[in-house]
């Protein structure tokens, strides 16, 4: 077999209803020499079933079996046993056009970059329809030159591009170099290993067309589960913090952090319902906000002052007085 | 024992080789060598060296494929031996005392760098030549005094160069001072600049210019205007440089800011006309961002910078539209009228030299004189 130019990794967790529409347009790529890590974590669903299918059929296909333990853990293996030029980590539940792996791959041969970025768009499982989402690939905030890294960047590094892996294809050797993992937990384990691939990256680069589909309003996907695991975002911002400090890289990103610290806590406290809310409130409050860096900076520390004027209001206000104003 | 390793990297300047090496090997300092890196050159410039290098035992020759000026001075500065190091381009050329009297000073001193005053030059046609005196610093009191660049980021203010000065090769090698090596970029000497000036502890500056900087050569590559962006590359990479040790960034962030604001208006009037929105637009961007992380200091810039950096940042289509635009149409405007009167006194001496030649003289004669007698007979009618 022709050297692996890429190792598409895919953690499968109950995913029968969509696995096959996956599986299909990774199969599909006109990129051929690939490999396909599957890790079905777990799943007591048909995955394993439709899996084995697939690898009966496709040579490329491997399936890796673990208990349950995690999106993040099960990454973390398809990326121990990876052996591709590139590493490319696709969710069961999404697709993607057949050329995406062939466009990614031949922009970052070109210009030797250790991330390539393309577009993604959403798709409306119940209505069919497709969204844009620019902000995954903010343009404005890119220069017109190469080479580019996050330093060039002329907006928050962490919101430049979207914590997370699916749009992106990563050089293996410059994962294993820096050690990136994804976070062992629940939700929001691949924001650590995306931002600091995207801080350490000497050369990034970018496909300017919508080669993703991410699948939403999926009552089974995880991301209208996050009841169970409220806490993960802040882990996975205290880790950020850490693997900065670890690399020296803290104190130049300081106020970009801070700043999407505050940006990512209120999304996580406007998306979460139920008791959980409530105790995410409090939390934040009292230690969170602190700990996070956000509390007792000047105004002109933040880049959006619609989130600062949040920030304060939920610092002045109790729970009660903030559930009855909501 | 070498005093002073002169470096020139050299890429397709066969019209003023000759020029600049005549310069550097008569200098009154005996005890130097010349190290002449041949960037690929691909015109006559290799076999001039050549030459030079068979008449003078002190000329070492360097061949390297085409790899860029940054990447021709580290082979160069890796190659020196000499106490000190100094640069040439090969289209300038210097004085002959240049190096005996900075060397005499950096040694007296016991200087990490130590920099001169320098003349800007043009040829005219007619070929008379056209004198600009740059002073390093505006002020006086500034000239022939110990300075500690290391701790004093305002010394940066000085005029940019790398050429109009040597440098303790011992103290280039310790701060590991080099050139970025990007393939195709430029302007590869402000990253020097910046190193040289945030490690020095000993500099000093002097009154006297020695060394000539030629601005008429229409293949030097501050001319070509295709390499919009290489100054954003360079500042990057300085930016990189200075983000190694967060004290000095925190140092000097607002001297990088104020060089590379001065250096982007400067790339501003010099592109292509069709580049300036789009580099301007970008640029408008990364002032906001430094605004942002408070990383620009109002109080080192100008009045009147201050209010084109508010302009450039509240709103760049606009700045380009009344600032920029019409600039350049003037420019145009301006170059059309210049055009038109050569044109003119062309015109002009040519209708002169038809009036003094022998064939509109007889002519003349003939157009003339039966025109008199129409005019005459014309009366009596």
């Amino acid at each position: 077999m022709a050297a692996c130019k890429v190792s598409v990794i895919i953690p499968v967790y109950q995913a029968q209803r969509y696995l096959r529409q996956c599986l299909d347009s990774v199969t599909g790529q006109t990129l051929k020499e690939i490999e396909i890590i599957c890790v079905d974590d777990g799943s007591v669903d048909d995955s394993a079933r439709i899996l084995e299918e697939y690898a009966a059929r496709d040579d490329r296909i491997r399936v890796i079996s673990q208990e349950n333990a995690g999106a993040g853990a099960a990454r973390n293996r398809g990326l121990s046993e990876a052996s591709g030029e590139y590493l490319s980590f696709l969710d069961a539940d999404d697709f993607f056009e057949p050329d995406m792996l062939m466009r990614a791959y031949e922009k970052a041969r070109i210009s030797a970059a250790q991330i390539v970025v393309y577009g993604a768009d959403r798709y409306r499982d119940d209505t069919g329809s497709f969204q844009e989402i620019p902000w995954s690939l903010r343009k404005n905030a890119l220069p017109p030159y190469r080479p580019m890294d996050c330093r060039t960047f002329t907006d928050n590094v962490f919101k430049v591009f979207v914590g997370w892996a699916w749009d992106k294809l990563f050089e293996r050797e410059f994962i294993l170099r820096h050690g990136l993992l994804f976070q062992e937990q629940r939700t929001s384990n691949d924001l650590l290993f995306v931002f600091m691939a995207i801080v350490l990256a000497e050369r990034i680069e970018t496909v300017d067309a919508v080669l993703a589909h991410q699948r939403c309003q999926n009552p089974d996907s995880l991301s209208s589960t996050r009841e169970k695991s409220w806490q993960c975002f802040y882990e996975a911002l205290r880790a950020l913090k850490e693997r900065l400090e670890h690399f020296g890289r803290y104190r130049e990103l300081e106020q970009d952090y801070v700043n999407y610290a505050l940006h990512f806590s209120l999304w996580n406290l406007h998306t979460i319902q139920g008791e959980k809310k409530r105790e995410l409130y409090q939390r934040l409050r009292k230690k969170w906000f602190k700990d996070l860096g956000i509390a007792g900076r000047r105004k002109s520390y933040f880049y959006d002052l619609g989130e600062y004027r949040q920030y304060v209001k939920i610092m002045r206000t109790s729970w009660r007085r903030y559930e009855k104003s909501e | 024992m070498v005093k002073v390793s002169i470096i020139i990297p050299v890429y397709n300047v066969e019209r003023y080789l000759e020029e600049c090496m005549e310069s550097v090997l008569g200098q009154t300092l005996k005890e130097i060598e010349i190290i002449c890196v041949n960037d690929g050159s691909s015109d006559g410039s290799p076999g001039i060296l050549k030459e030079y290098a068979r008449q003078d035992k002190r000329v070492i020759l360097i061949d390297q494929e085409n790899r860029g000026y940054g990447y021709a001075m580290n082979r160069g500065i890796e190659r020196a031996s000499g106490e000190y190091i100094g640069i040439v381009e090969p289209d300038d050329y210097v004085s002959l005392s240049m190096y005996e009297e900075l060397y005499q000073k950096a040694k007296e001193y016991s200087l990490d760098l130590v920099k001169a005053d320098f003349y800007r030059f043009k040829r005219d046609r007619s070929g008379s030549m056209q004198l600009y005196y740059n002073h390093l610093s505006p002020d006086i009191q500034d000239y022939h005094k110990v300075f500690n660049s290391s701790t004093d980021p305002d010394t940066l203010r000085y005029i940019m160069n790398t050429w109009s000065g040597i440098y303790r090769r011992e103290f280039i090698v310790q701060n590991h001072i080099r050139h970025n090596e990007t393939p195709g970029a430029s302007f590869q000497d402000n990253g020097f600049f910046f190193q040289t000036f945030i490690y020095a502890r000993r500099g000093m500056i002097l009154d006297r210019p020695y060394y000539m900087n030629r601005r008429d050569n229409p293949d030097s590559s501050i001319n070509s205007p295709e390499k919009v962006y290489c100054i954003n590359v360079e500042y990057d990479y300085i930016r990189k440089l200075l983000l190694k040790d967060s004290e000095i960034w925190e140092r000097f962030k607002y001297m990088y800011w104020f060089k590379k604001y001065h250096n982007y208006m400067g790339t501003l009037r010099r592109i292509k006309e069709e580049y300036k929105r789009e580099y301007l637009l970008r640029f408008s961007e990364e002032l906001k961002r430094g605004m942002a992380l408070g990383e620009l200091d109002k109080h080192l810039f100008s009045k009147a910078s201050w209010r084109n950096i508010q302009s450039i940042t509240a709103d760049p289509e606009q700045y380009y539209l009344t600032r920029v635009y019409p600039e350049t149409m003037n420019r145009k405007v301006f170059e059309e009228m210049e055009a038109l009167a050569v044109q003119n006194q062309k015109l002009k001496d040519e209708i002169a030299s038809i009036r003094r030649s022998k064939t509109f003289r007889i002519g003349k004669l003939f157009t003339s004189v039966p025109g008199k007698m129409l005019r005459l007979m014309g009366r009596r009618r």
